[in-house]
């Protein structure tokens, strides 16, 4: 496409430009980013809790707080990564879904493989009124108004005692009758997969590129007929939706929900390994999330008399990461790419123009 | 004839201040005020007043801090409780002190030791994090630097609470109060000395920051960086040290209004919150880098806390305040008394 804007002279035209016609496998490949690398891993990940010391319980449980995370990542960098608005609320979302799941099958005795998914609901509705709320503002004070939502929706969650039991916490049922951690992994697992495959299609799509040039210039976005309105308000609605899916089984796997679940350090987190993942590249933070996990985990259990040490080194990497590296791992992972295909060149550079 | 003019000018003048959505609003909180003075009785009033005039102090050294070096100060409550941990620290062995051998002078003085420790302790932190952290961003960050730096002050937020937990533990270290003299009686209400001491500290702190503001040199170089960056490069001022001064003197005014507050807010690692997103209240509602707006905007934000905690029941004080505030983000995203200010926060 960019090719045929150039005004070449005709014969230096190779023959290589004659593209040939995209195969059905090609094109999901390409809508979904897959690299031979990043298959190796999922398949890997995917068989990780077979292999021996990622077996035992304990670390199962890792797995799925790492999985969780990595998810949330994914959902959390489709906002801050492609319309540039941080949702500071976010945790509060996530909160809202694991309670309508949770109280449903509380209060009504609902499945909780329904409930995961009424849960969105609310979630993205809410979304979609902090879209409408953030509309007017900008950076930073949209990333305000995010926080205040999911403040207000913490307050309520802490004081409406007769629903939510408030800090006394809300017992809810667990997916499985098992006590083992081997299928939650795989639950989450695949809610990941989900996550992955429809945000980065998303992104992928025309609807991927109208949020990319929002989050980059808006009036010029606008002035090119993107309607930012619209764009916004399905950005926030959509990220809101899976942030309520995944709440679903935080309260489901966890088995316990309090208010905490939507305060802002929890935000903080998601936001630390979203953005040490690189933002914009929808698979960073989930890349990240697993080292990550294990090493603050590990931390955690090996230096118990130091409780919070595990936090204060994400802090530090988080500077880190702003002040020397602010693309993250994303940024370090296409460097890399780069050096190697300088050193190898590869015969079917051409196919780029397919681009 | 003149003399008319100038009056109806005046008159017209006055409405028009009063007519606006900050005379409204100033308008509507006297009246909320005084209703809530003739049901509920004045002494719902005075916790409004003493903690009204701290968030002010906090919330103007939030917006210095934006409106100089273009910082959402994400860890603006770690200095507030970094201050009720110095005056803790200090006051405690102090007032134990005091208990074996009694002296009046000390006792009466001890308390103001602690707060000054803790402002000192306070801009001491600022400038080292300023020269440490936002100093090396500035040199690497071109583009983006509203975002990354506010991602950095939530790194720092996440270090500093972590870090005062390890030291220190998560325990509650408190103190009941300050001076140990009896409460004494205005209107009718009983005040405590302590409440009283923090609220005139607070407005002469107020009133100092506003002088140093308008009327030295130092301070109208600080205003002018906050207005203009590349004119104030211009006409020589040294940008770095306005950048160390503002941070010191930011993070001073938290940590005093921390220290201030200790009798109210015991000391513990994640204390600096609630003030902090109150801060983020007053600011919002006032407007960025107005001074004398965030005095008023601290009551407004006070009154409505404790009018709230008092009608509609403890715990839900955080809730509506928030609620208005997000409806004066939508209506007057500039805030109430807030002028255009530099477009960069818009980016």
């Amino acid at each position: 496409m960019t090719q045929s804007t150039k005004t070449m002279p005709s014969e230096s035209i190779p023959a290589t430009l004659e593209v040939p016609p995209e195969s059905r496998l090609q094109y999901i490949n390409r809508m979904l980013g897959v690299s031979r690398l990043g298959l190796v891993l999922v398949i890997l990940l995917a068989a990780l809790p077979f292999i021996p010391p990622f077996n035992r319980e304990d670390l199962l449980r890792w797995m799925i707080g790492a999985t969780l995370i990595a998810a949330q990542a994914i959902a959390f960098d489709f906002t801050t990564g492609y319309i540039n608005v941080v949702n500071f609320g976010f945790a509060a979302f996530l909160g809202v879904g694991a309670y309508t799941s949770a109280l449903l099958a509380v209060e009504l005795g609902v499945s909780p493989w329904i409930g995961i998914f009424a849960g969105v609901v609310p979630a993205a509705v809410l979304g979609f009124f902090t879209g409408v709320l953030t509309l007017r503002l900008r950076g930073i004070f949209a990333a305000l108004m995010s926080w205040f939502v999911g403040l207000a929706l913490l307050g309520i969650a802490r004081n409406w005692v007769d629903l939510t039991r408030g800090p006394l916490g809300l017992s809810a049922p667990r997916f499985l009758e098992t006590s083992s951690n081997r299928p939650y992994f795989y639950i989450i697992f695949a809610m990941m997969i989900v996550t992955y495959v429809v945000l980065r299609w998303i992104t992928r799509s025309h609807i991927g590129l109208a949020f990319r040039a929002l989050g980059q210039n808006i009036d010029a976005a606008r002035a090119s007929g993107i309607n930012p309105t619209f764009y916004r308000v399905l950005n926030f609605t959509v990220q809101c939706a899976f942030a309520g899916w995944l709440g679903g089984f935080y309260a489901h796997y966890y088995g316990i929900l309090t208010p905490q679940v939507m305060a802002t350090s929890h935000t903080v987190e998601v936001l630390a390994i979203a953005y040490v993942g690189g933002r914009g590249s929808i698979w960073g933070g989930a890349f990240v999330a697993f080292p990550f996990i294990f090493f603050f985990e590990w931390l955690r259990s090996t230096l118990t008399d130091l409780p919070g040490l595990h936090l204060v080194l994400y802090g530090v990497l988080l500077i880190l990461v702003m002040i020397f590296y602010p693309g993250g791992v994303a940024q370090l992972y296409e460097l890399l790419k780069d050096l190697v295909s300088r050193f190898r060149p590869d015969p079917v550079s051409t196919t780029k123009v397919t681009k | 004839m003149q003399a008319t003019q100038t009056q109806e000018s005046f008159i017209t003048d006055l409405l028009r201040k009063v007519f606006s959505a900050a005379g409204l609003t100033i308008l509507l909180t006297l009246v909320i005020a005084g209703a809530t003075v003739f049901i509920a009785g004045p002494f719902v009033l005075i916790n409004a007043i003493v903690t009204g005039g701290m968030w002010a102090l906090m919330a103007a050294g939030l917006s210095l801090v934006f409106g100089v070096m273009n910082i959402v100060n994400f860890a603006h409550g770690e200095f507030f409780m970094v201050g009720t941990l110095v005056a803790y620290f200090v006051f405690t062995p102090l007032s134990a002190h005091l208990k074996t051998n009694p002296s009046p002078l000390l006792s009466a003085v001890a308390p103001f030791l602690g707060i000054l420790a803790a402002a000192l302790v306070g801009a001491l932190l600022g400038a080292v994090i300023e020269k440490t952290v936002f100093l090396q961003l500035r040199k690497r960050t071109k583009e983006q630097w509203i975002m990354n730096s506010f991602l950095l002050t939530v790194g720092l937020s996440v270090i500093i609470i972590n870090g005062v937990q390890i030291l220190w533990g998560t325990n509650f270290k408190g103190i009941t109060r300050y001076w140990e003299i009896p409460p004494f009686d205005i209107l009718g209400v009983t005040v405590s000395v302590d409440r009283a001491v923090v609220f005139f500290l607070a407005m002469a702190t107020m009133l100092l920051f506003w002088y140093f503001l308008r009327n030295t040199g130092t301070g109208r170089a600080i205003r002018a960086v906050s207005q203009d960056e590349t004119g104030a490069r211009m006409v020589g001022i040294d940008m770095n040290r306005i950048q160390v001064l503002t941070m010191a003197l930011s993070s001073a005014l938290a940590a005093l209004a921390g220290a201030s507050l200790l009798f109210m807010f015991p000391s513990y690692p994640t204390v600096g919150l609630k003030p902090l997103y109150i801060a983020w209240y007053v600011v919002i509602l006032v407007g960025m880098g107005n001074v004398a707006g965030a005095l008023v905007g601290g009551f407004i934000v006070a009154l409505l806390q404790t009018m709230t905690s008092y009608f509609i029941g403890p715990g839900w004080e955080d809730v509506i305040p928030t609620a208005f505030v997000m409806l004066i983000l939508l209506v007057k995203p500039s805030g109430l008394f807030g002028s255009e200010v530099k477009g960069i926060h818009e980016r």
